[in-house]
């Protein structure tokens, strides 16, 4: 029987190899969309009335939908961008070029993960370095896309709230 | 042109010191990913509350809520999500738990897997149980108490009241001094 922990273990793995940028945005956008309507509706510390309350409950898986794809769309596009460039050879970082030349400056910590096999631990030091390149790059994109995020969302989400609002208002029976 | 551009960022000191420590050290690597969380999540509420408090298409009576929902998860997002992750990015905090979960599992680069393990718990604790379990549930409260104070909006009070028509006229009401005992 296949251990839960080692899955989790190599999930890890890729995880790292991926970069955080992409899984950081799904974490954050399966949060918004799932979590915080359901706390913002059945908070025990608000009195606020309940229609408000669903105005704004709304607004989170409306905007996560929105953000989550508009972000995977862009990301995708930079990623491949960069991996275009860095395979052209058109993206060379200082210190991985100074490692290449004097394998000392290789950090400690990669030569051992690498069994102090230096082409290997070469390899791996600009990966990494390309990998959080990417994740830098990606998180100022992701920023940037809240613009055009928030245009869209403030059209659709009004509406979908006045749908909802209204028809829990029609099930009401009338005092 | 652009390629001048990217080898002057590609060759700075500035980024190539800061992608080291990144690698070498997973405390930074975890927090940093916290920090850029926080500063995107700043940029993006000041936003929301901005456009929301211009939306229209928001009922008049609704909009001061939902603004004030905005303006107060921005605030406490980030104060919290900077305590959580950070707390969780400890590397006593995170090797006790690695010790837990995976002292027996097999890696092919348990370096790598490690730093995942850092990033991911720092991740999961300020992005889903700050962000989006406990500043809602902050948040919330906080919002109606901003929208009474800064954003009082009469519609909500005096909806049975037919003369009101709307916000637009209460502050009219208020640059001529009228009726303002009603409102109290």
């Amino acid at each position: 029987m296949p251990n839960i922990n080692q899955r989790v273990a190599t999930s890890l793995e890729k995880f790292s190899q991926k970069g955080g940028e992409k899984v950081s945005n799904y974490v954050n956008a399966a949060g918004k969309a799932l979590i915080a309507p359901m706390i913002i509706m059945h908070n025990p510390f608000t009195k606020e009335d309940e229609e408000s309350r669903k105005w704004a409950a709304v607004k989170q898986p409306v905007e996560a939908v929105i953000t989550i794809a508009m972000q995977l769309a862009t990301l995708g596009l930079l990623y491949k961008g960069i991996d275009k460039l860095i395979s052209k050879g058109k993206i060379n970082f200082k210190y991985v070029e100074e490692a290449t030349k004097d394998v000392s400056k290789i950090p400690q910590k990669i030569m051992e993960a690498c069994n102090n096999d230096v082409p290997k631990a070469l390899k791996m030091y600009k990966e990494q370095y390309n990998d959080i390149f990417k994740d830098r790059v990606g998180a100022v994109l992701s920023a940037a896309t809240y613009i055009p995020v928030l245009a869209v969302s403030n059209k659709i989400y009004p509406k979908l709230a006045k749908k909802l609002v209204n028809n829990k208002n029609e099930s009401k029976p009338s005092k | 042109m652009k390629v001048n551009l990217l080898n002057k960022i590609t060759n700075s000191e500035l980024v190539n010191k800061h992608i080291k420590k990144a690698i070498t050290d997973d405390t930074f690597a975890a927090k940093t990913l916290v920090t850029i969380n926080v500063a995107k999540d700043v940029f993006a509420y000041g936003a929301r509350f901005k456009t929301t408090m211009n939306n229209k298409e928001i009922p008049e009576e609704r909009r001061p809520f939902v603004a004030a929902m905005d303006l107060m998860s921005g605030i406490v997002t980030a104060a919290m999500q900077i305590g959580v992750g950070y707390s969780l990015a400890n590397p006593k905090f995170q090797n006790k738990i690695w010790d837990k979960c995976f002292k027996n599992c097999q890696f092919k680069d348990v370096v790598a897997a490690k730093k995942g393990f850092s990033q991911i718990l720092a991740l999961i604790g300020s992005t889903v149980l700050a962000e989006r379990i406990l500043v809602p549930l902050i948040a919330t409260p906080a919002a109606e108490v901003v929208e009474k104070k800064f954003f009082p909006h009469p519609i909500k009070k005096l909806h049975t009241n037919p003369s009101f028509i709307s916000f637009a006229d209460f502050e009219k009401d208020i640059a001529n001094n009228k009726n303002l005992n009603t409102f109290v």
